[in-house]
């Protein structure tokens, strides 16, 4: 308690960088799941520098692509096309989008690839299985399938990642013979890149996702309104929602600045935050209360600094439990829910440090400004 | 108390089994959502409008036969533009006036209509055009149903997006040629068999010249499309003379020179339309018509029975594709794609091999901590957190909910927050006993004080995260039901069966002092 007035600053200087960064400076990077667009997960054969990716969308006419290197390989790319927010109803929009998704594609091909394809040789790595059996039957007619099934897992296995860098790669495959790979090589090429997935958000759906997303958000914190105000004094709710805010504010301020994007995702992330950082919140009020029984002589303060003291333990300890699996899920969790982790792991911080330092300030404050006659308890 | 402790122990060994039974083996129990199994989401527009205009030209048509069998003069019938369901007739003569307002009156009892000069502005009234709206929303989710059984594809879903709106969710799971679904879902499939009345011609001018460059009754210009014919422009009837709903069935095969083909058979009232279509029309050209493009021109040689074969330089998929889309029967309306998120397999299983890793990982990184932390009793958490891993997985198999990226991200969070409630006993356990309390009743005030707090604290996530459930999509979902599983099964496993064990323990044991917590 001793350091409210530091908390209570260091915390409003956090909200005001935060604050000033999303209205002045960068604002918030919406995701294609709010602005639209399209979002395109690609792996080449080989290495490729990132400048030369953007190069071959530029001059395909594409402008102002925002390319994203995943993992450490040099070989994947999340490459996301911009839209600009429109609110016009125009339904054709998405169709241009997949237009742009085609273009995509095509220009990170090279020329080899785009003669292949123009000669219709199927390409073995983005070719089905059904097609694929297809291409075997002649040849081997009863075990086609078979052949077809065990290729196009192994195109998918952890090791390939869902594109074959090299026919030698099939060779040490169990029950594909030589004389088969010699023959995928004459019926089929190898693509230089291969797509791992491709979404397409028109902006009728974007402005959707952003409504259900503030309804979502504004009805939870409603509902936990609803529930403190069941279960607490007054002054312990509004600590409590200012508490929140803080989080909120805090962690959407970071979130701006690093430049990452606001998704679905995330928004859910910033949610459960927002319920985590309550729990810790919530037992701390509920030693408050039980302590308002036990300790009637002892002073406001003491007694909050007490209560903060006496479930201190607890607090860390879960917080360190929910920041090690949240960590785990950073670290190792893939690039598809990064920034899910990345939001979570800060607020968990943000929730705890809150939780300790700010919502007890707040009632202590609260009872100096307002001085309640019937006293703190419940 | 040995009988409650046995009977609390059997509960909890049920609740095991039913989890381990509803659960076992995870790979075909357990639901994959799209982002984990690879697939589709679309989400379509039905241009509801579409029907609505539909039902205006044929009413106009209707109309305009009224109209001239009581020999009414008027100038012209124009529908207005960009508003569907709503048209003027022009220039009556005043006195026919009384006449057409009968008309209306009494045919068109779905329309209403206001008099503004000698013209009469016809609107469809509400009620019908929303009804038409709904019902080619209806239409659509059959055809889109019947086109993905036809595709044989694997637990697909289709559903209408709330109860009246003009949007159709799709999943597909496990689609592996996104591009050729999309198309074969988004094809109108209206196909029409229509007299030849004119051309080829390389222009529509040309075409037209003949006719002083108008187009005449009942007549409309056609273009071939230009990937099935020469993409020639023809003169056809207004009239189809047989529509896609005559096919009793359609089917890719070949013609006689071996070349990819779609034959059909008729149903018995429309074969006996067309042989007498036929009949009457030897030596002339007729058209078969898809969604307004000319696929094949033909001169009918003899009378054709039943049955018949649609050449248009198809290649074997596509013909496939046609007879597909032709027995799965016409949408009603057009259909545009909103939203559409194609996972590849290989992206899914990266991701599933990444989430299982780090859900392993938050694993044993708390239970080293619990064990190092309470020692003893630490154990005691971890089984309470295995169980409520398992609990969550029995509880979704049996919901047949699917189990998504976020939804993983919910478990490891889960882990993370479970053992809250075991910190929370045990803190308070540790307090009563440094109060020099005995490890009874230390244990047992320990979870009785601390489950209002266990309570309280986990509602509050609950609520975000049924919110989230409410609003979110797919992976949302997933997201938020693990949470609300993982959470509600952590209050059973950390209060109920933690202390069960706690008394197991302590009954098991002579000695009742020491408790290594």
């Amino acid at each position: 308690m001793k350091y409210k007035f530091i908390a209570l600053g260091l915390s409003g200087i956090i909200i005001a960088v935060g604050l000033i960064n999303i209205t002045v400076g960068k604002s918030i990077n919406y995701g294609i799941d709010f602005a639209g667009g399209t979002l395109i997960r690609v792996i080449f054969k080989n290495q490729v520098p990132i400048g030369e990716v953007r190069n071959a969308l530029q001059k395909a006419g594409i402008e102002g692509p925002i390319i994203q290197e995943m993992g450490n390989t040099g070989r994947e790319f999340i490459i996301r096309t911009l839209q600009d927010v429109s609110e016009e109803e125009d339904t054709q929009n998405l169709e241009s989008h997949e237009i742009i998704g085609q273009m995509v594609v095509d220009s990170l091909r090279n020329e080899e690839e785009l003669k292949a394809v123009e000669q219709g040789i199927p390409d073995l790595n983005n070719i089905n299985l059904d097609h694929l059996a297809e291409i075997l039957e002649p040849e081997y007619p009863e075990r086609a399938s078979e052949i077809a099934e065990i290729i196009v897992n192994h195109r998918k296995s952890s090791e390939l990642k869902g594109i074959i860098q090299d026919y030698s790669q099939l060779e040490e495959l169990e029950g594909v013979a030589p004389e088969v790979i010699d023959y995928l090589k004459s019926k089929t090429f190898l693509s230089n890149v291969a797509v791992l997935s491709r979404e397409t958000v028109g902006p009728q759906i974007g402005h959707d996702l952003r409504r259900k997303a503030t309804q979502a958000t504004i009805w939870a914190l409603i509902g936990m309104l609803i529930y403190i105000g069941i279960r607490f004094k007054y002054a312990y709710g509004v600590a409590a929602i200012l508490t929140l805010a803080h989080d909120v504010l805090i962690t959407i301020g970071l979130f701006s600045l690093t430049n990452r994007e606001l998704n679905l995702p995330v928004i859910a992330a910033i949610l459960t935050i927002v319920g985590y950082s309550l729990n810790d919140t919530i037992v701390i009020f509920d030693r408050v209360r039980d302590n308002i029984k036990l300790m009637r002589k002892a002073d406001f303060g003491s007694l909050l600094n007490a209560s903060v003291n006496q479930t201190l333990s607890r607090t860390i300890i879960t917080s360190g439990t929910t920041f090690l699996t949240v960590a785990a899920l950073f670290l190792f969790g893939g690039q598809v829910i990064n920034d899910f982790a990345f939001t979570m792991m800060i607020g968990v911080i943000i929730g705890t440090y809150s939780s300790v330092y700010l919502s007890c300030s707040i009632i202590y404050f609260w009872k100096i400004i307002f001085k309640p006659k019937k006293g703190m308890g419940k | 108390m040995n009988k409650k402790l046995r009977w609390k122990g059997l509960l909890v060994l049920a609740v095991l089994g039913i989890s381990v039974y509803l659960a076992i083996p995870p790979g075909e129990k357990i639901h994959l959502g799209l982002d984990l199994r690879g697939g589709m989401h679309l989400v379509l527009q039905v241009m509801t409008d579409d029907s609505v205009r539909t039902e205006t030209d044929q009413q106009i048509s209707r109309l305009k036969q009224s109209l001239e069998k009581e020999e009414i003069a008027y100038d012209s019938i124009i529908k207005t533009e960009n508003k569907v369901g709503e048209f003027t007739v022009q220039k009556i003569s005043p006195e026919k006036q009384g006449q057409v307002r009968e008309i209306l009156d009494d045919e068109f009892r779905e329309w209403s209509y206001r008099v503004i000069g000698n013209n009469i502005n016809v609107t469809i009234n509400a009620n019908t055009a929303t009804y038409l709206r709904d019902q080619a929303v209806r239409q659509s989710l059959d055809t889109i149903g019947n086109r993905v059984d036809e595709l044989g594809l694997t637990e697909p879903t289709i559903q209408r997006q709330g109860l009246s709106g003009d949007r159709i969710i799709v999943e597909l799971p496990g689609v592996e040629n996104p591009d050729r679904v999309k198309e074969i879902l988004k094809t109108t499939a209206r196909l029409e068999f229509r007299l030849v009345k004119g051309g080829p011609a390389p222009d529509r001018e040309t075409l037209l010249e003949e006719y002083g460059g108008d187009v005449p009754a009942n007549m409309e210009v056609l273009r071939g499309d230009p990937k099935r014919t020469e993409g020639d422009f023809y003169l056809v009837s207004d009239i189809a003379e047989i529509v896609g709903e005559d096919l009793r069935n359609a089917y890719a095969s070949t013609d006689e020179w071996n070349n990819p083909a779609v034959s059909f058979t008729l149903n018995p009232d429309a074969s006996k339309r067309f042989a007498k279509l036929t009949e009457e029309n030897i030596g002339k050209p007729l058209s078969i018509v898809l969604d307004n493009k000319i696929q094949q021109v033909a001169t009918i040689e003899t009378r054709i029975p039943g049955s018949g074969i649609i050449h248009g330089r198809y290649t074997r998929e596509e013909a496939e594709d046609i007879a597909l889309v032709l027995k799965a029967g016409a949408l009603p309306a057009s259909i545009k794609f909103l939203e559409d998120r194609t996972i590849g397999p290989s992206l899914g299983a990266d991701s599933i091999r990444k989430g299982l890793r780090s859900i392993i990982l938050a694993l044993i990184l708390i239970m080293v901590f619990m064990v190092f932390y309470y020692r003893m009793s630490g154990l005691n958490a971890i089984v309470a957190l295995i169980l409520n891993i398992i609990i969550i997985g029995g509880v979704l198999a049996y919901l047949k909910a699917n189990l998504t990226l976020p939804g993983m991200a919910g478990i490891i969070l889960t882990v993370g927050m479970a053992v809250d409630a075991n910190v929370l006993v045990f803190e308070r356990i540790r307090e009563e006993l440094t109060q020099g309390k005995s490890v009874t009743s230390s244990i047992a005030s320990g979870f009785s004080r601390a489950f209002r707090t266990i309570l309280d604290a986990n509602i509050t996530t609950v609520i975000a995260a049924i919110f989230l459930f409410q609003f979110g999509t797919g992976p949302i979902k997933g997201f938020a039901i693990t949470l609300i599983i993982g959470i509600t099964a952590s209050m059973f496993t950390a209060v109920f069966v933690s202390r069960l064990i706690f008394d197991l323990t302590i009954t098991r044991k002579r000695k009742k002092k020491d408790l290594s917590i």
